[in-house]
């Protein structure tokens, strides 16, 4: 090498170290709460590296969404308005609530369209998140940036002495990685890896931590990637919640896997931490064996990525001065959670990963690729399942249901970590293993719409890895015989602001309204609605419109035109 | 297929990945069937002044610039004032600029001809702005995203593509682009060949009604 070239080369590496010391700051999502929620999905475009922008997608936002923060025990309802050119679903992952309102791949809302599911918060103070479920549409919707966190607080973790100030002890973290094309559009086919690392949505992301015990909820939102996460000094945090909630104590560890839509809670401690000192949350990627997701070592290709089989940053933190009140300890025990075990189950199902082999189907369950028109199990109600999922496969995976929180009881080879050792909505199938959970599927029955189980890969699911279940008050009641519809009459007719619907049968329960307009569009998808005090129409513009009534009990449908005036 | 895994042989992963990697770059850019040379045949489309446009109409046209566009998408939208500025430049030197809206109005309600009228009269274009109800002229251009820009020259009294792609390449910064229209018009006045005749459009996705 001669010596013009040395140093340029010189120059270059100094220029690539001056260039990832570039950090932007973290952004923190902003707020929600209450019991309404308006979500507006937008399409939009960010720069998130130099040139062109990125066309990206998001909630109220360019990208992600906002934070909601619910609390159980409340009614929430929610006013999804897609403004996006294209169909899409939102599904509220990790909630317990109806079928129909899920979000899942049934729940279609097309464009311009306003969907309002509404449910009882029943689950327990944690950390979810909600993101497009559209079947086939999955990877690039989420990819696009479509998602946000969901907080959930409760009595029993309102009592306890644990950082809750948002954005200044407790911060919610979106872990995920991007790839981009020449014009920097993220690529969506043909990429299980992003190159590029985006927390929160941000590029390089820094952020600035009191001195003192935080708390950090932790999503990872990737479409493969698993993340075995530490701090870049190897100390010790503590996992203080998992998926569906506290743990009964914290679980002190240096390092842990997180793999594709599962979260975690974490204390870390910063108050031995230097006024000024800087330290990085890590991925220690490197070495795994074969089925690691991320751990291929091709930089390229579909299965290829930069990050790849490597240690990379996912936060630099530099420390600040502790806040006024800051929590100084750690809680000996967080809650009293009892689990279901093997002796409450009383239905045991297997569910086996199958396919993905070269030049074969891609990845499913039990041979059997994701049909939206086909149920592949019926649960009845307030039954408590043994569900195991086995994975002699080529690949290690995560498996998701919805409806529930469930409880890993055992993993072969192995034993359940003491860090998923709590309630959990998706686990980590690593190659050649498998895992049992018990789970009780209880208060809402549809034999309409059904709930979903699948890998949360979204490439995986939208290529066909995903079964599901309807959960029913008995067995007989899907093959009922058909009964007449029944009929309804809508008043005043034409309305200005409010349409009253009155029942022939006041017994009658209403599944779910639909309201087009004259050309057949789709103007609000109203799934089990309180029309008791009339809907309202005062946001419609004056013309004909069709409301389309599905009864509770015989699913029937009966369409009634109606005036805007 | 998106979900066609192989996983399985990491040697061999390694061992294509060492073997690719001069051509890393290319498989990360933008593949299409090249539309570069197809020829275009007149259409006519109402403009929301309500009357029909041709290309036959313009007799002293050497050639088009033709963008895809429409109301809703929010990167769309950055171009017009760049549109008003080519089609100020280049209609003078008989290339005028016509924007053609695509989108399908049945379930894109922003995309209704009235409200086409009113982004005219509100972000004052200065050039026609066309509606393709019947979708068949984005489908004749291949068009995929809005916006999505094509010039096409008349070779032979036919009209045959000799761009496709990206107005520019930065949507926000119109100061840091490369104005690939302008440069392929400039070209083509000039009776060269475009250099950089494909680039990738990137905004909303057009979908077409089967």
């Amino acid at each position: 090498m001669n010596k013009k070239n040395i140093v340029l080369c010189l120059i270059i590496s100094l220029s690539a170290i001056n260039l990832s010391a570039q950090y932007n700051n973290l952004w923190i999502p902003d707020t929600l709460s209450g019991i309404n929620f308006n979500l507006n999905l937008v399409d939009s475009f960010a720069q998130l590296r130099p040139g062109n922008q990125t066309i990206t997608a998001g909630v109220n936002n360019k990208f992600w969404g906002p934070t909601l923060f619910f609390n159980k025990g409340d009614t929430v309802h929610m006013f999804v308005h897609s403004y996006l050119n294209d169909t899409t679903t939102i599904h509220w992952h990790g909630m317990h609530l109806p079928a129909v309102m899920d979000g899942g791949p049934h729940q279609v809302i097309p464009p311009g369209t306003i969907w309002q599911p509404y449910w009882k918060v029943a689950n327990n103070a944690s950390t979810y998140w909600y993101h497009p479920h559209l079947h086939e549409m999955t990877q690039e919707q989420m990819s696009k940036g479509l998602g946000g966190f969901i907080i959930v607080r409760d009595t029993q973790e309102a009592a306890l002495a644990l950082p809750r100030t948002y954005g200044v002890d407790d911060i919610p973290l979106a872990l995920t990685s991007r790839r981009y094309d020449a014009s920097n559009a993220f690529v969506t086919t043909n990429c299980s890896y992003g190159d590029y690392m985006l927390t929160n949505g941000t590029p390089n992301a820094q952020v600035s931590l009191p001195k003192q015990f935080v708390r950090l909820r932790i999503l990872n939102a990737e479409i493969e990637r698993s993340y075995n996460l530490g701090f870049s000094d190897n100390r010790t945090f503590y996992i203080i919640s998992t998926d569906g909630g506290l743990l009964n104590t914290p679980v002190p560890v240096t390092r842990v896997l997180l793999a594709v839509g599962e979260r975690i809670e974490i204390m870390v401690d910063f108050s031995n931490d230097l006024l000024g000192s800087s330290l990085d949350l890590k991925a220690y990627n490197g070495g795994f064996s074969l089925g690691f997701p991320g751990g291929e070592p091709a930089t390229t290709g579909e299965f290829g990525s930069l990050l790849n089989n490597t240690t990379f940053s996912v936060l630099h933190i530099n420390i600040i001065a502790a806040t006024i009140n800051p929590i100084s300890s750690l809680p000996a025990t967080l809650a009293n959670n009892t689990y279901w075990t093997a002796a409450n189950a009383t239905v045991n199902r297997t569910v086996n990963v199958t396919n993905g082999n070269p030049n074969g189907p891609p990845f499913d369950f039990d041979n059997t690729p994701f049909v939206l028109s086909n149920i592949n199990n019926t649960v009845i109600l307030n039954t408590i399942e043994k569900w195991t999922i086995t994975n002699n496969n080529v690949f290690g995976h995560t498996f998701h249901i919805h409806d529930v929180e469930f409880k890993i009881i055992s993993r072969s080879p192995g034993t359940v970590a003491a860090y998923e050792d709590g309630w959990k909505d998706v686990l980590y199938l690593p190659i050649g293993s498998s895992a049992t959970f018990v789970a009780k599927f209880d208060d809402y029955a549809d034999s309409i719409h059904p709930f979903m189980y699948h890998c949360h890969f979204s490439n995986h699911e939208d290529g066909g890895m995903m079964g599901q279940f309807v959960v029913v008050n008995n067995p007989t009641a899907i093959n009922e015989p058909q009964q007449a519809a029944k009929d309804f009459s809508l008043y005043p007719n034409p309305s200005a602001d409010k349409l009253y619907i009155s029942l022939n049968d006041p017994a009658e329960e209403v599944y779910y309204i639909r309201i087009n307009n004259a050309v057949g569009r789709t103007i609000y998808m109203l799934p089990r609605p309180q029309f008791q005090n009339g809907i309202d129409i005062s946001n419609l513009s004056a013309g004909v419109y069709f409301l389309q009534l599905t009864d509770e009990k015989t699913k029937i449908t009966t369409t009634k035109k109606f005036v805007k005036e | 297929m998106k979900g066609k895994i192989f996983k399985s042989c990491f040697a061999l992963i390694v061992i294509v990945s060492l073997i690719i990697t001069g051509f890393v770059l290319q498989s990360f850019r933008y593949k299409t069937k090249s539309v570069i040379g197809n020829t275009i045949s007149d259409f006519t489309l109402l403009n929301v002044n309500g009357k029909g446009i041709s290309l036959k109409e313009y007799q002293k046209a050497k050639g088009f610039i033709i963008v895809f566009t429409c109301n809703h998408c929010p990167f769309a939208k950055l171009y017009t004032n760049r549109l008003n500025d080519l089609n100020t430049k280049f209609k003078a030197l008989d290339v005028p600029l016509l924007a053609v809206n695509s989108m399908d109005t049945v379930i894109y309600e922003d995309e209704s001809f009235d409200k086409m009228q009113q982004r005219v009269k509100s972000e004052k274009f200065n050039f026609p702005y066309l509606h393709d109800a019947k979708q068949t002229v984005g489908k004749n251009f291949g068009a995929d995203h809005t916006p999505q820009a094509y010039v096409i020259w008349k070779e032979n009294n036919e009209w045959k593509i000799k761009y496709s792609g990206a107005i520019d390449n930065n949507g926000e910064e119109p100061q840091k682009a490369d104005p690939f229209i302008a440069n392929a018009v400039n070209e083509l006045l000039k009776n060269k060949k475009v250099t950089n005749p494909l680039t990738q459009s990137v905004g909303c996705k057009i979908f077409y009604r089967k």
